[in-house]
């Protein structure tokens, strides 16, 4: 059984339709990407998945039951944490207060101390900046500050959308590190990202969206050879 | 609590402790005036908990006014003692408080201060067209119920113990609940803050305390009104207030309450511009969205920034 799956989801903003059944799964200990130019739903179905959004039809289910409709409160209980697109800090707050926040669900809380100190270990920075109010951190630091503050929320399996989003190569090497750090910890990551290269090297399997739906998916080593895929997101013309 | 609000919790009490002296040492008139501060800051300071930390702004306030000065008349007219029934108002305040919220707490964008302008019109035009509040003509107070002192030190009382709660709020959890909705609602919701029940019980919270001053209010006039209590310039008044002094910040309502009163009460007192008080808020809320919109606190930290030009901190604390 997967951890997490989404069934026939159709999401839709307002009257929009952005997702048309999509499915996907995620199982334990995986990471998981969807890949997709901009506009293919990709951030909707992170919404969507985490309780942001509820899907018109379609099935979410998480530890084999469905959750479709949830709101994100609880799923955050239920360890399903999702770290927004361009990270979303609350500027005025400083590092370490965002960071505490991150544990605010009932299942965090109790743990809050141990997981600052694991947070700060991962990412030194965020102890030299704890003071310092989050609006005032580098690009780089913020999205640092945002897996960490994903990570107080004690997920095991975390959603991240974009989160090499306008680094410097230099980050995103930092931040996917990080992921794979992540995942070395136990927990199952579920990644959106424009990053194409640097997603499929660190992902076991992929899934292309496309217009909101879903029209390839496979191991991350054997979609990388996809001629398809190489020219629409590498870049890398097949001859 | 950190040595910060340790600080101003102290400074609020000794205040307290002043104010409580002063009926020996001033006139009536003064401490009439210091009520009317007191009252002010009440309003202030409680809408601020909801409109300033959480950044939802309502415009109808004056419907918890006038529900707290409501029940204490209506049943101290029946004979219970009037500071009995001030708990109930306070409840009555805050169950009501959820007839505006639930449906559109739920909502983005500006519903909720939409409802809240409708909700309270409804209830004014409400209370003056049925008979058991007196109808537009209002209900005055029983006799014997007046005594200026006790209702004197029963409001600045309570004004000090909602500076005293605002502080709290602002370093507990749940005041970081409110600041992160109004920071980044969906990030608040990505990490498990049920944003719904954490505004729900901040208007509670703050209607409450509104109600209790509405009661206090009907005590200290003896006489009530659908025009006195459910007026929606006083709706307007106590969003302006914290917006002038400083919105969000524990300072700010404190400081714009104290500035607001000030001009009414001088106003009032000269008869040439005893409507103009209106006009004068009106400009005063110009300026201040022109040039400070974090208001007086915002423009005091930009004067400290001048003069100390090493800030710790680019942006101030909440």
């Amino acid at each position: 059984m997967s951890l997490l799956a989404a069934e026939g989801i159709h999401s839709f903003y307002g009257d929009v339709q952005a997702l048309w059944d999509v499915s996907f799964e995620v199982d334990a200990g995986e990471i998981v990407t969807l890949i997709g130019a901009n506009g293919a739903g990709k951030s909707t179905l992170l919404k969507t998945v985490a309780g942001l959004l509820a899907p018109r039809r379609g099935r979410v289910v998480l530890d084999g039951r469905d959750v479709a409709g949830e709101p994100a409160y609880r799923l955050v209980e239920r360890g399903l944490v999702l770290i927004p697109e361009a990270r979303q800090l609350w500027p005025t707050m400083t590092v370490r207060e965002n960071l505490e926040m991150g544990a605010y669900s009932r299942a965090a809380r109790p743990e809050r101390a141990k997981s600052l100190e694991r947070v700060l270990a991962m990412f030194p920075v965020l102890e030299k900046r704890a003071r310092q109010n989050a609006g005032t951190l580098s690009g780089g630091e913020q999205q640092m500050c945002a897996i960490g503050r994903g990570l107080m929320a004690r997920p095991r399996i975390l959603l991240l959308d974009e989160p090499a989003l306008g680094l410097a190569p230099k980050l995103v090497r930092e931040v996917f590190a990080a992921l794979k750090e992540i995942r070395a910890a136990g927990v199952t990551l579920l990644l959106v990202e424009q990053n194409v290269p640097h997603a499929l090297a660190l992902a076991d399997r992929a899934y292309v969206l496309e217009s909101g739906r879903v029209t390839r998916t496979g191991p991350c080593t054997e979609l990388s050879r996809d001629p398809r895929v190489r020219e629409e997101f590498l870049g890398i013309a097949s001859i | 609590m950190n040595a910060r609000n340790r600080r101003s919790a102290a400074a609020i009490v000794l205040a307290l402790l002043l104010l409580l002296i002063a009926p020996r040492f001033l006139e009536r008139g003064t401490l009439n005036d210091l009520w009317s501060i007191a009252f002010a800051i009440v309003l202030a300071s409680a809408w601020n908990i909801l409109g300033g930390f959480a950044g939802q702004i309502s415009i109808g306030y004056s419907a918890f006014l006038g529900i707290g000065a409501y029940t204490t008349a209506l049943l101290s007219l029946k004979g219970v003692g009037p500071y009995w029934t001030l708990p109930l108002g306070a409840l009555l305040g805050a169950a009501f408080s959820y007839v505006v919220g639930l449906p559109t707490f739920r909502l983005r964008g500006p519903y909720f201060t939409i409802a809240t302008i409708g909700v309270s019109e409804a209830v004014r035009v409400y209370a003056a067209g049925v008979s058991y509040t007196g109808g537009s003509s209002g209900l005055r107070m029983p006799p014997g119920t007046f005594d200026f002192g006790r209702d004197y030190a029963a409001m600045m009382i309570l004004a000090a113990a909602v500076v005293l709660l605002s502080l709290w709020i602002r370093s507990s959890p749940f005041g970081k609940a409110l600041f992160a909705i109004r920071q980044d609602i969906d990030a608040a919701e990505a990490l498990g803050i049920h944003s719904t029940r954490v505004k729900l019980v901040a208007h509670a919270v703050s209607a409450a305390i509104v109600a209790l001053a509405g009661g206090l209010f009907a005590i200290n006039f003896q006489y009530i009104s659908p025009g006195s209590v459910f007026d929606f310039r006083l709706s307007l008044s106590i969003v302006l207030m914290p917006i002038v002094g400083g919105i969000g910040t524990v300072a700010g309502p404190i400081l714009g309450a104290i500035i607001f009163s000030y001009l009414q009460i001088k106003l009032l007192s000269t008869p040439a511009l005893r409507d103009s008080y209106l006009f004068l808020y009106g400009g005063l809320l110009m300026v201040v969205m022109l040039f400070e919109p974090r208001g007086l606190v915002g423009a005091w930290q930009r004067l400290q920034g001048l003069v100390r030009p090493p800030m710790r901190k680019a942006m101030p604390r909440a």
